[in-house]
């Protein structure tokens, strides 16, 4: 595999983030992978942000280590990005706004390319530098100029001739600086891919799986579901943004109720309020798909960065016992498969299911070849019209799979009354003025066993819940979940290609498990448990399924996102090589 | 702002092609006298008159003792979170607008725990009628104070007295932009179905605030208490189009010093509903909208190439 890793770094309203993206572009449709990574912070003008985009000539699951190309519009993002620079790095940095010390001029290449100049001159206005700096780093890249070309026209095309010519200008000025050759030679192909980060990819399998509702509180990394959402009212959707996530959960299950596949989305703290919300999604076994980004906590933690802390709180939250689903998509393209499946079993169910993704599952871009719409089909469970019993519906009707036939507000003679207290076949509350009375303990016992044996129910009927094994017969096997197995797939492959017998064990679906087919699948093996916590929940989680106690642990909890170098460097710590 | 479409199913009123009955057999658990089984007479003659279509209601409630009232009734119901009565009716009536969606709850409910969303939902317009039984009381959890409770008034969580100053639900919905805002008294159920019946046929969201005697928590205001107080907004030149006349008619509860409480229609207004803005509710309610094609995750799929 090659890669050539780009970091473009500055200030706040720089226009790091587009430059990211239209290199993210540029490369897609040259036929490249990429994958596409930015740090920044909660501050809107100011701070240091950077956007790391890595091409590579096959599929990519990580934004790589060092930096190749850094394309530096401030003095900043110099001396704060020096350390990441691999060892013949390039330098891009405009000389009206940083200077490179003498000894970065010995160990890289540093180029002087006077962006904001450009950008003035092709357009009159500096934030053009994004399209300059990108125009010079694909021709490094060996990225023919017409490719950036038609991007440009296909981004600029609505805003008219004019602003299409002054970019495609402005990405010349770039390409064209004098002495710029291409530095790297990276195989494509004549495919144009899809990019797309997980969010994204999330909320078009919620919509491929006809999910028609979403309401959501803004918090970040969540948000852009939300903007997703919001853009797509035409398109058949209903976006709410609520005035807290307590209201966003309730209308999530008030639509649910009618009928309509919904979902909510937050984060961690936006999930605290929605805890009791998620527990009536339980109680009245209307199903709910829940989206929990999280970033790094506790509390306002880190709220742009991330984290993987809050597997065991959305496995417990909420009173009581019922029963729920928690999955963890390992990849963009899984976040699609994953979403369009939740209703599904939501559905089948009648219960919530929780979609756990964190920051920079939300907010990394991936080139992406496809999807299998075929795949996604809609499976409604029992949704029932006629009252074939006769006499008052039965909506909590004590059944074998624990699942009741399902009736919808507007249907005639099916009428019922959910509760949100213990209530018996029909609805019928036996809390308040029957409790204890013993007809009506039992009732609460059947009810209660009724619910959990879904439980049963699911993991005797669907196979997802169980971890993912690839490369038998390693001599050892990185552990680990959701969107850390990105930067763990990469790690084994560079393992791998220096002869040592790396395998993966990833878990997707983590609620409920398979103990036995789990237990199955770990037994006898030397592992090494990789998360993004620091009580290594997953670890927690394993032992409480299985008995296996992994004891070798690779933890990372200060925000940013865990790479291949850092797994690899401490593995080799681990084993003793 | 997006232009407002006609929704094209209007409220099943006059649904109903036979005789309902809306009664479901299940007993109240309210105490013997309790204001609210006059608000549960109020409520069935209004469906009678309207001769509404059972299937199509959905009443949702909260926690309290007001908040068992779908339980006795025949249509559906969702008997909700404390507080989040609103949200869950919110939800049901975007994604069914042609469901009759009514919330039922008591004074905690709707003004203490659950009151952001009251605020929210009387800015959105949307179409739910709103019934709280304002007993200024905690009932259930047996006689705290509440957000309606008087200055001064001895609860067992006031034992000194309450010294907050309590919510003023009329001028707070007017204010907040509901668009049918009402008071009514259970002592006079005919008087009151008459105001349900009103807000089941308005256009928009309703409030109707309802003084509801709780009989062993409140022994301070007492049916006797409300009846030498209240009056009817009907019987004085009160035009509940004029928004400053309504307002100045909230307030009367302050400037009386709680010696006199108009009931009756304080404001209505026609604006369009959260429903008629929404561009996803054009093609028609979303749960009957159809389910998205093939065409149309490959238009959504195409935007990020």
């Amino acid at each position: 595999m090659k890669s050539v890793t780009v970091r473009i770094a500055g200030a706040n309203g720089d226009g790091v983030e587009s430059s990211g993206a239209l290199l993210i572009k540029v490369a897609a449709q040259n036929g490249m992978h990429v994958f596409g990574y930015r740090g920044y912070q909660s501050i809107i003008r100011g701070g240091h942000v950077w956007y790391q985009v890595r091409v590579s000539d096959q599929k990519l699951t990580s934004h790589g280590d060092d930096i190749n190309i850094l394309i530096a519009f401030n003095q900043d993002a110099i001396n704060n990005q020096r350390s990441h620079l691999s060892e013949h790095a390039i330098i891009i940095y405009d000389p009206s706004k940083a200077k490179v010390l003498p000894e970065d001029e010995a160990k890289y290449k540093t180029i002087k390319l006077p962006m904001i100049d450009m950008a003035v001159q092709v357009s009159g206005d500096p934030i053009m530098r994004n399209v300059v700096s990108i125009g010079a780093a694909i021709k490094l890249l060996g990225i023919e100029k017409s490719v950036i070309d038609d991007v440009l026209r296909g981004m600029f095309g609505r805003k008219g001739a004019d602003v299409v010519n002054s970019n495609i200008k402005a990405a010349d000025m770039g390409y064209n600086f004098e002495g710029l050759e291409k530095a790297y030679d990276i195989p494509h192909d004549s495919n144009s891919r899809y990019t797309m980060d997980g969010n994204t990819a999330l909320s078009i399998g919620a919509y491929a799986a006809d999910c028609k509702f979403y309401a959501a509180y803004p918090m970040t990394p969540a948000s852009s579901i939300l903007h997703w959402f919001a853009a797509h009212a035409n398109n058949g959707v209903l976006c709410k943004q609520t005035e807290d996530e307590i209201a966003a959960i309730n209308m999530a299950i008030g639509a649910s109720s009618a009928g309509v596949r919904a979902m909510c989305g937050t984060s961690g703290g936006g999930f605290s309020l929605m805890v009791e919300g998620l527990g009536l999604a339980g109680m009245l076994e209307v199903p709910l798909v829940v989206v929990e980004s999280q970033r790094t906590g506790p509390s306002t933690g880190l709220p742009t960065k991330t984290e993987q802390a809050d597997l065991l709180f959305v496995m417990h939250s909420s009173q009581g016992e019922f029963p729920r689903i928690v999955v963890a998509p390992r990849s963009a393209s899984e976040c699609f498969e994953v979403a369009a499946e939740a209703f599904n079993l939501a559905d089948r169910y009648q219960c919530p299911v929780i979609i756990l993704t964190d920051l920079f599952m939300s907010e990394h871009i991936e080139s992406i070849d496809g999807f299998d719409l075929d795949k996604v089909m809609v499976d409604r469970g029992k949704v029932t019209m006629t009252n074939t019993a006769g006499g008052r519906f039965k909506r909590y009707l004590l059944t074998e799979d624990g699942v009741s036939p399902r009736a919808l507000p507007g249907t005639p003679n099916m009428e019922f009354v959910a509760g949100s207290d213990e209530h018996d076949e029909y609805g019928d509350l036996v809390s308040d003025a029957l409790s204890g009375i013993d007809k009506y303990v039992e009732i609460r016992e059947r009810m209660h066993e009724k619910r959990m044996k879904k439980l049963d129910t699911m993991l005797a009927n669907e196979s997802i819940f169980v971890p993912h094994l690839d490369f038998k017969d390693s001599d050892f096997y990185l552990v680990t979940f959701g969107s850390t197995t990105e930067a763990v797939r990469e790690a084994v492959d560079r393992m791998r290609s220096e002869g040592m017998k790396a395998g993966i064990i990833s878990f997707n679906y983590i609620m409920p498990l398979d103990k036995g087919e789990t237990k199955r699948i770990l037994s006898g093996k030397r592992l090494i448990d990789v998360e993004c916590n620091f009580t290594a929940q997953l670890a927690q989680v394993i032992m409480a399924n299985t008995g296996i106690e992994i004891k070798d642990k690779i933890l990372k909890y200060n925000g940013e996102a865990i790479t291949p170098g850092d797994i690899v460097s401490q593995a080799k710590a681990i084993l003793g090589k | 702002m997006p232009e407002k479409h006609e929704i094209n199913e209007k409220v099943a009123l006059h649904g109903a092609q036979q005789k309902q009955v809306y009664t479901s057999g299940v007993k109240p658990i309210w105490c013997p006298g309790c204001g609210d089984f006059g608000v549960q007479a109020g409520l069935i003659k209004a469906f009678n008159e309207l001769g509404i279509d059972k299937s199509n209601v959905v009443i949702v409630s909260g926690i309290g003792c007001s908040s068992a009232m779908p339980h006795p009734f025949s249509t559906y119901g969702i008997h909700s979170l404390h507080g989040r009565l609103l949200p869950v009716a919110s939800g049901l009536k975007l994604a069914n607008h042609s469901l009759t969606v009514i919330g039922t709850g008591g004074d905690g409910d709707g003004y203490g725990i659950g009151s952001a969303h009251l605020l929210h939902s009387a800015r959105r317009n949307i179409d739910v009628t709103y019934i709280i039984m304002n007993n200024e009381t905690y009932g259930l959890t047996t006689g705290q104070t509440s957000p309606t409770a008087l200055q001064g008034r001895k609860t067992k969580s006031t034992p000194f007295g309450v010294t907050e100053m309590p919510v003023n639900p009329m001028a707070l919905a007017i204010s907040a932009g509901a668009t049918y805002v009402a008071r009514g008294f259970s002592g006079d159920p005919m008087h009151l179905s008459q105001l349900i019946k009103g807000g089941l046929s308005h256009h928009g969201f309703s409030l109707i605030d309802i003084f509801s005697p709780c009989v062993t928590f409140n022994h301070d205001n007492t049916y006797d208490w409300f009846r030498s107080r209240v009056y009817k907004l009907e019987d004085v030149k009160h035009d509940p189009a004029n928004m400053a006349m309504a307002l100045e008619k909230a307030m009367e509860d302050i400037t009386s010093n709680y010696s006199k409480l108009p009931i009756g229609l304080f404001y209505q207004t026609d604006r369009p509903t959260y429903e008629e803005y929404e561009l996803s509710l054009k093609d028609g309610p979303l749960a009957k909208q159809k389910p998205h094609t093939r065409e149309q995750i490959m238009e959504v799929l195409e935007e990020n190439r």
